[in-house]
């Protein structure tokens, strides 16, 4: 366990380090500081004391080990655009993110999980094949547009027309086609908890979670169809083997071997898979957030690249950089425990 | 009345542009503690016969005609929930790789116990003794240990072991046990085997040994069952078909065998190989392999024919003993 | 004799796929509209009743237009207008040229990539094997998408926004088909390490052939199918890759739009009610993505390796 631990986190460090030196080096190749602190007004010489003084004028690796150990310590520079520590802006737009992050998992996980199995259960049931087909378009549907539907259909609103206002059907399904709109596609709301720190939280109130539906839902609809596919496509290969069709000569009810011969089985790729999958969500957060303007780290990145405001910028690659390391290594961690035939060595048994 | 009759069981494969047919019309008996054996190359339909005698085949294949008569009662015709009482119960079956037949994530006494589960009303702690003791009669050395491994901990010796125990631990009448000893080390393969035979003697258990180890089932089996492309070729008491083989392609089996080949010289071998099931040719499906055939066996398929205590399909040996007939009616 | 065997091999698996082509409805209809929406745009010049980068055919009062269905809507705007006054119609048409440009064109990039890095990793094995497999790794877990928008902001941030504008196309191609070379080099890689272990490559190792003789002439034609089936999808990914950069601002300019740059302009006017400028060129990349997905998903099936080699 000790061995498997030290291994991975070493991989982790290694990981880090590579972000670090691509950071260090956009902040090299982009950033000029000088121009931001003091912009045109100052003679040539003054600029080349400032220079030395700022250090600019040393070796690369000197100057690399300068910013990583003000990393380290937790100083990733101060932002042009919000004078205040990159650090400190981060932090007070993660909170935002990561409920983003987590209500989107949870929608994903209550729903993949049923569906995937039901559709390798009964593969040529009706519904099975109506999830497929569901799931296929929308792995098609960019994130974005997924968003931008949903605001036309819930917070704009649609007016059907089509069918004959006069009789009683026709009024009923332009009724039924049209939508009322009105919910919010705009911020988290007014009405946040203050939890600690920086973590200002819209899940305990109804306004806070109303503003939170559509940011979710349209975040959820780019994983789900992929781990609805990827559950059904492990569960009928796992329902394939030799030790499926031994639980059945056994005389075992159908609901154990599916439920816990196949699915245990489905679920250790399906864990490694998905710990990619959250990393992966964290990019598609920069669209959500920029559709539904919800202030978290995604939208900042992306006015901190249109501000190109190098310091944020490079500090998002480092935080975004060691969320994902973390988590896969919490994923490999995991799979670890749960995956009886992984000896916690570091090398499968 | 035989415990497991068979008769004229048809298993096909649906696919696209028409079923397959992978077992043609075989029947054979099975009487309850006897051994019988059943011979063939890999694709001669051994393992869809075992499968299917639990109504155990995996689509697209199903079961087209015929009757598994187990004490009377048609397996074929089953419901799914009548069928699950007899499995593991009644009939257990031993798969040929025991690496792949235990659940890599459930430990070894989580898949005894909820095999007694199943057919029992017993709690955990009881179901866990029965296992322990059978645990002990498969000699696995500290068995206590085992219960609460996982498969991979286990040596595959160990683990085909384990799987004797799963298939005794409901004192079942029938055991199939699909080449039990094929996957494990050559060292080990006769120990496991002899071991499944005594337990089965000890138990009164029937078995049914499926192998294209010609040898092993001469060792073994009371009776043997030969496999060809589908269908039975020859069946009889073991010892007759051994020192007498009328099929050319059994008698082709028995001179492959490694014993019956003289030190310094080539191993006999048949010629060309198994059809498989998408082009198995008209007439007797071995003529094209087969030193006899002729025009007829090109075209009709032979029935079969009595030859001592012995069933054979084959034209050759029907016109040989008419041929023998004809001769003891003209001198008598 | 193993050219022969190999073509008729080839021949075979032709003509099964043409069988089966033939037996899928879906498989058929997703082909001739993917062939139509290629046509559109590979013809757009011809096609095109207007031409969008032609500012002096642009007139600022005909902006916001509905389409020719709805109340107000202008004959001569068949789709309607966007908000600069361009015909939608005909923006879409050079829109969907230059979607369909960037996707194949990142798809050939990254093949040739993956290809390459595929093949050294696989053959060469060892320490040039896991430090281009890490990369793969560490690049995939922070997902292509994550990838491109970084390497599309270092390069808007190095280059600016004017002379990024100019050289966009190239750009994304290079952003999209850098981003994703690793799902290709794993398929070759492992197709690789299953071909290597086969007595052909023996057998020409035995014969003398050199490294690079055996990787490009012996291993390679045995990984082509894979390959084809993971670059069908990948060219559905490059365009919703293109279309996510775009739609950030850190892709094709609005005076050489693409699907997603038309989204991004249109998403500006749909709280005035003017869904038509996002919402149909969004129609027409959902549409297109998910004809080369159907293809792909009916490739994969067809080409399973496994039917073959089962």
């Amino acid at each position: 366990m000790l061995a498997f631990l030290v291994q991975r986190i070493g991989q982790a460090m290694l990981v880090m380090f590579v972000i670090s030196v691509i950071a260090f080096s956009i902040q090299d190749g982009l950033g000029d500081p000088l121009q931001q602190m003091v912009g045109q007004s100052v003679s040539a010489a003054e600029r080349v004391k400032l220079r030395d003084d700022l250090g600019l004028n040393d070796s690369i690796v000197v100057q690399y080990a300068r910013f990583a150990g003000k990393a380290v310590q937790g100083d990733l520079g101060t932002s042009y655009f919000y004078g205040e520590p990159t650090l400190d802006v981060i932090m007070e737009h993660l909170p935002a993110t990561l409920e983003l992050v987590i209500a989107a998992s949870l929608m994903i996980a209550f729903l993949s999980v049923p569906i995937g199995v039901y559709a390798a259960i009964k593969p040529r049931a009706w519904l099975s094949k109506f999830f497929m087909g569901v799931s296929t378009v929308g792995i098609s549907i960019p994130v974005f547009l997924t968003a931008i539907v949903l605001i036309q259909l819930f917070s704009i609103g649609v007016t059907v027309d089509w069918f004959p206002d006069d009789t009683g059907w026709g009024q009923w399904l332009n009724g039924a086609l049209s939508t009322n709109g009105g919910m919010p596609s705009y911020g988290r709301g007014d009405d946040l908890t203050h939890l600690f720190g920086t973590w200002y939280s819209g899940f305990f109130s109804e306004n806070g979670l109303l503003h939170l539906l559509l940011p979710a839902v349209s975040l959820a609809s780019i994983m789900l169809p992929l781990f609805i596919r990827l559950i059904r496509a492990e569960m009928m290969e796992v329902l394939q083997s030799d030790y499926i069709r031994y639980a059945q000569a056994k005389g075992l009810a159908p609901r154990r071997i599916h439920f816990l011969h196949a699915l245990k089985n489905t679920m250790l790729p399906v864990i490694t898979v998905g710990g990619v999958q959250l990393g992966i969500m964290v990019a598609y957060t920069i669209l959500t957030e920029t559709v539904f303007q919800w202030p978290g780290v995604g939208l900042m990145f992306l006015e901190a690249i249109t501000r190109s405001d190098i310091p944020l910028i490079v500090a998002y690659l480092m935080v975004v950089g060691l969320v994902f390391v973390i988590t896969n290594t919490v994923v490999d961690l995991i799979y670890g425990l749960v995956n009886p035939t992984v000896k916690l060595t570091g090398k499968k048994a | 009345m035989a415990l497991l009759e068979v008769k004229n069981l048809d298993v096909r494969f649906a696919v696209r542009g028409g079923d397959l047919k992978a077992i043609r019309g075989i029947s054979f008996s099975l009487d309850k503690g006897e051994r019988l054996g059943l011979v063939g190359e890999s694709g001669a339909g051994k393992s869809v016969a075992a499968f299917s005698i639990l109504n155990l085949i995996a689509r697209p294949g199903y079961i087209a005609g015929g009757e598994i008569l187990f004490e009377g009662r048609n397996l074929a015709a089953m419901s799914e929930r009548e069928l699950r009482k007899i499995r593991g119960d009644r009939i257990a079956m031993i798969f040929q790789d025991p690496m792949m037949t235990l659940n890599p994530v459930l430990t070894v006494g989580t898949q005894m116990v909820e095999a007694l589960k199943a057919h029992r009303r017993i709690s955990t702690a009881n179901a866990r003794k029965i296992a322990l003791e059978r645990l002990k009669q498969v000699q696995i050395p500290s068995p206590e240990k085992r219960l609460d491994q996982y498969p991979h901990e286990l040596s595959g010796g160990m683990r085909q072991r384990v799987i004797i125990a799963i298939a005794l631990l409901l004192d079942p009448e029938i055991i199939i046990a699909d080449e039990p000893t094929t996957a494990l080390d050559v060292t080990i393969q006769a120990e496991i085997m002899a071991l499944l035979l005594e337990l089965c003697e000890q138990h009164n258990v029937a078995l049914m040994l499926i192998t294209h180890d010609l040898g092993v089932v001469s060792q073994v089996s009371q009776r043997m069952l030969v496999m060809y492309a589908g269908r039975v070729i020859e069946q009889g008491p073991t010892k007759e078909i051994i020192n007498d083989a009328q099929h050319p392609y059994t008698q082709g089996l028995i001179n492959a065998l490694p014993q019956m080949g003289e030190p310094g010289r080539r191993l006999f071998q048949i010629p060309g190989s198994m059809p498989s099931l998408n082009r198995i040719p008209t007439g007797c499906p071995f003529n094209p392999r087969c030193q006899f055939a002729n025009d007829h066996c090109r075209e009709v398929m032979p029935e079969y024919v009595r030859s001592g205590n012995v069933d054979v399909a084959c034209h050759e040996v029907a016109a040989l003993i008419e041929k023998e007939k004809q001769l003891q009616e003209e001198q008598p | 004799m193993s050219t022969a065997t190999l073509s008729r091999w080839s021949r075979f698996r032709e003509s099964f796929l043409w069988y089966s082509f033939k037996r899928d409805k879906i498989a058929i209809v997703s082909f001739v509209v993917f062939v139509l929406i290629v046509a559109a745009g590979v013809f757009a010049p011809l096609l095109a009743p207007a031409d969008p980068y032609d500012l002096t055919q642009i007139n600022i009062m005909n902006s916001e237009l509905p389409p020719m269905w709805l109340d107000g809507g202008d004959p001569q705007f068949p789709l309607g207008t966007d908000a600069q006054g361009r015909d939608l119609l005909s923006t879409i048409l050079y829109g969907t040229r230059v979607s369909l440009l960037i996707g194949f064109g990142a798809v050939l990039l990254q093949s040739l990539l993956g290809i390459l890095f595929g093949l050294l990793a696989g053959y060469l094995g060892g320490r040039v094997d896991a430090l281009l497999m890490r990369v793969a790794d560490v690049q995939l877990s922070f997902s292509t998408l994550m990838v491109a928008i970084i390497v599309g902001a270092v390069f808007k941030a190095s280059f600016g926004n004017l002379m990024f504008g100019e050289i966009a196309i190239y750009m994304l191609i290079l952003i999209i088909g850098v981003a994703e070379w690793p799902q290709i080099a794993r398929t070759v890689r492992a197709s690789v390490l299953a071909e290597k272990k086969k007595e052909y490559v023996d057998a020409a190792k035995v014969m003398g052939f050199r490294t690079n003789r055996i990787m490009f002439r012996h291993i390679l034609p045995n990984t082509l199918s894979p390959i084809f089936v993971i670059g069908t999808v990948q060219i559905a990914n490059a365009i919703i890759s293109e279309a996510a950069l775009s739609f950030l601002g850190l892709g094709m300019p609005e005076t050489q739009p693409s699907l997603g740059s038309l989204i991004k302009s249109g998403f500006d006017y749909i709280q005035s009610g003017s869904w038509w400028i996002t919402l149909i060129p969004g129609l027409v990349l959902v549409v297109l993505v998910l004809v080369i997905n159907l293809l792909g998903d009916w490739l994969r099936d067809v080409m399973n390796p496994r039917l073959y080699k089962g």
